[in-house]
């Protein structure tokens, strides 16, 4: 009985079946209208299954299946309509149960009817193309009571009744509910769209609509959203309990136009609750709520980052361009890395380490750091700043983290060779003096400089550490030769420099005292003894000193000094009073130094080892110098105040300044050379473009700068100019 | 065999079969006649009459039934059908849906 035989044989079975009796279709057609009202009536115990089948199955192979289809709409439609009366008759809240009731019914005898008349679903209906039977109970449904006039309207209307009453807090019968719209969606995707889900929607639209218009009155912004939220996740709710799944993008889209979409620049830009009072009080509740309801909407995250980044570039433009914070270099960076540490934690915690945000708050850094010329000198300082004292008791991964954040800012330079300078010049100061902390820490930073801007950057800050070490072997060697000749006097450290890699200063020569002179000499015969062909000067400017001093009551006190003090003080040894002309003379010290040399030995309070007349802030010209033998100190080492870091005075910048822009030429120039080297021909435009791109990582090259560079390689004939256009550029091998 | 799980098939003479109710849905119409929602009679009484399967067919029916089972679970052997029913046994099929 396998499907091929049956096939072979089914014309032939047909063929063995004459009708007899022409009454036959009209008395089975009765049997089984009577059994379709049985079930309908709710009695069909009394049947016999097999009996309404074989009827149903012999109607049809006697070709009285048209009777039959026919029959059955006849029969069914009569009974919806009778249904319809029934459902129209029900009273206010009682409509939707016996709507309900008599769909659960109808769906029950549908299917009975579907199992008897089986036979004609298997071959009549899909010989003939009609609609099975099934599909054709609920099509009938569909036309005879959902879209009956009486109805349609009626049940829709109750639907969004329903809704708005739950959206008003009401407790709805949601079972009965979520029954209807599976009836709905039952009849057919486009029945619940046209009959519920489009009326739904526009009705939602409505409601909140007038809703945000309502809250954006009354509301600050935080409360606004976390409304909008909550009737966001009522919706969701909503479609999860009794609504088709795929209404739930429809219906947040609705609500989110019209609670976020439609109100986003309003809401961002409420004053004392929007967004910029979130990011000022750290509200990362209110702004991840903010981000998660922005998110949705179409350009609604790019309307926050650009109140961010506009509020962060205001702020950090007052950061770095109010001159009252700008008097504490120190202070200034803890600001920046404070700032920045506030926006990585509300990136992380509110907007989900979005990396659009990362980059719009890296670009808000560079843009406003760079705004004042002064930020990479303020840096270095600040790096001085803890490098000579700030990590004292600091464990080590703490420092690190510290060497990170600044790294951090480093990498917002442009002119991160104007860094390099000044970091030059305090760490010059920090080794000389022997202020700084931990070596390890000085390391780990030049590590990552290196790493940052490549060995070139730091190999001269590398050099300066090596200098420190051979310094240290030179001075132990030195002691060894003539450690007995040299007696019980003064001692000697000194460290040898080379020249270049660190910061030039103009050698302008102190008169040393006579004890100090001749040591130094013996070193410089010693030295040049050891290693031919150098030269030694002696930059008196960078030393310091330790000399033991009595005063009046004879009390003792070790005074540490810088060079210049020392050679101050020594003087005093063999005169009382000195005028300041005479000092100068005596010392050769150039007068800016001199003066300040003088004022932190004679105006500190409580460390003034000299007395001044007349007593006043300034040193003037005519000031005279006395020993103060009234000093007192519970210390018995002093340090009189030396030539800590300080920011740069004016002249001082410029000059800086101008070096910088002095060193910068020759990279340039060299920038110039590769890029030609290798492409040969240029033209204007794209040469400035590679030196720009090739220098970035060092500074901004400026566009003047570089074509007055390839004027001078023009004329040294490095490069010639086309002789068709001018504005190309060929490379002279 | 329990009461629950098997079925009484009736032929057109008056023989009954008494067989495994999930031998019995091999066939689609049974199938449907125990199912249907409705409480028919056949669901009520778990018996079925054929006035128009005589006994012959209907044994074979019943053993094409249990053959059916058998060979969908895997064990594939020849269903041998004698020349003379071939006939009224694809009738039968037909109706029975099988």
């Amino acid at each position: 009985m396998s499907n091929q035989k049956k096939r072979n044989f089914q014309i032939e079975a047909f063929k063995h079946r004459v009708v007899v009796d022409p009454k036959y279709a009209e008395k089975t057609w009765k049997i089984l209208e009577h059994a379709i009202h049985e079930i309908y009536n709710h009695n069909a115990s009394g049947l016999s299954f097999e009996e309404l089948y074989r009827n149903a199955y012999n109607m049809v192979l006697h070709k009285f299946g048209e009777k039959l289809y026919s029959g059955l709409v006849a029969t069914m439609t009569s009974h919806l309509k009778e249904i319809s009366r029934s459902v129209e008759a029900a009273q206010g809240g009682l409509f939707l149960e016996e709507l309900n009731r008599k769909w659960t019914d109808h769906n029950k005898a549908l299917q009975m009817i579907r199992d008897i008349l089986m036979y004609m679903d298997r071959t009549f209906i899909p010989s003939t193309h009609k609609t099975p039977v099934h599909e054709l109970g609920l099509n009938l449904w569909r036309d005879t009571i959902i879209h009956s006039s009486k109805i349609q309207a009626r049940l829709r209307n109750t639907l969004l009744d329903l809704v708005l009453r739950e959206r008003s807090g009401e407790v709805i019968n949601r079972g009965l509910m979520r029954n209807i719209i599976k009836m709905l969606m039952d009849l057919g995707a486009s029945v619940y769209e046209e009959d519920f889900e489009l009326p739904f929607l526009e009705v939602s639209a409505e409601f909140y609509r007038g809703e945000s218009q309502k809250f954006i009155e009354c509301c600050d912004c935080g409360d606004f959203l976390r409304k909008a939220e909550s009737r966001l996740n009522e919706e969701i709710e909503r479609v999860s309990h009794y609504l088709d799944a795929r209404s739930e993008a429809k219906i947040t889209n609705v609500v989110e136009k019209e609670m976020i979409e439609n109100h986003m620049l309003r809401l961002v830009h409420m004053e004392n609750s929007g967004l910029v009072k979130m990011l000022l009080d750290d509200k990362y509740e209110d702004l991840g709520r903010t981000y998660n309801l922005f998110r949705r909407v179409g350009n609604g995250l790019s309307t926050i980052r650009d109140v961010m980044t506009s509020h962060l570039r205001e702020t950090g433009k007052q950061l770095v361009t109010d001159p009252e914070k700008l008097r504490d270099p120190v202070e200034f960076v803890q600001r920046l890395l404070d700032e920045k540490d506030k926006y990585d934690k509300i990136i992380n915690l509110a907007f989900n380490n979005d990396k659009t945000f990362q980059n719009a708050l890296n670009s808000s850094f560079e843009y406003f750091i760079n705004l004042n010329p002064r930020s990479p000198e303020f840096i270095s300082l600040f790096v001085d700043d803890k490098l000579r004292k700030g990590l004292k008791g600091v464990s080590e991964e703490d420092v690190e983290i510290i060497l990170d954040k600044v790294m951090m800012l480093f990498r917002y330079l442009q002119e991160k060779d104007v860094f390099e300078k000044y970091y030059k010049q305090h760490l010059a100061k920090r080794l000389l003096s022997g202020k700084t902390v931990s070596d390890d820490a000085e390391r780990s930073l030049i590590v990552k400089l290196k790493t940052e801007c490549g060995y070139q950057f730091t190999s001269k800050l590398e050099g300066m550490f090596t200098d420190m070490k051979t310094s240290q072997d030179t001075m132990q060697g030195f002691y060894a030769n003539h450690g007995a000749d040299l007696g019980e006097g003064a001692t000697l450290a000194v460290q040898v420099l080379t020249t270049g890699s660190w910061p030039t200063q103009p050698s302008i020569t102190c008169n040393l005292p006579a004890e100090m002179s001749t040591l130094c000499e013996k070193f410089r015969a010693y030295y040049l003894g050891t290693h031919t062909g150098r030269r030694l000067s002696w930059q008196t400017n960078m030393g310091t000193a330790d000399i033991k001093a009595t005063f009046g009551k004879g009390q003792k006190h070790e005074l540490n000094v810088s060079t210049y003090q020392m050679c101050v003080l020594m003087l005093f040894n063999n005169a009382e009073r000195l005028t300041y002309k005479e000092i100068e003379q005596a010392t050769e010290i150039p007068a800016p130094d001199l003066k300040r040399c003088l004022q932190s030995l004679a105006c500190v309070k409580g460390k003034n080892v000299l007395r001044k007349e007349p007593m006043s802030k300034d040193i003037g010209e005519d000031d005279a110098f006395f020993v103060n033998d009234k000093f007192t100190s519970k210390f018995y080492k002093v340090k009189i105040g030396t030539v800590v870091a300080q920011k740069e005075s004016e002249p001082e910048k410029q000059e800086t300044r101008q070096r910088v822009e002095e060193d910068r030429k020759p990279q340039i120039e060299a920038a110039i050379v590769r890029i030609m080297k290798s492409r040969r021909v240029l033209d204007h435009n794209n040469i400035i473009a590679e030196v720009t791109k090739q220098l970035q990582s060092r500074f901004l090259a400026n566009p003047v700068e570089v074509k007055k560079r390839i004027e001078s390689l023009i004329e040294r004939e490095f490069l010639e100019r086309d002789n068709n256009d001018r504005k190309l550029y060929r490379y002279l091998a | 065999m329990k009461k629950e799980e098997s079925v009484k098939l009736i032929s057109a003479e008056g023989f009954e079969f008494v067989i495994d109710k999930k031998a019995a849905m091999v066939s689609q119409t049974i199938r449907n006649m125990l199912t249907s929602p409705g409480s028919f009679a056949e669901t009520q009484h778990r018996e079925v009459t054929f006035p128009e399967i005589s006994t012959t067919i209907l044994e074979k029916v019943c053993q094409y039934f249990y053959w059916s089972l058998q060979f969908a679970s895997g064990k594939e052997t020849e269903f041998h059908i004698e020349p003379e029913l071939t006939l009224e046994l694809m009738m039968a099929a037909n109706y029975l849906h099988t």
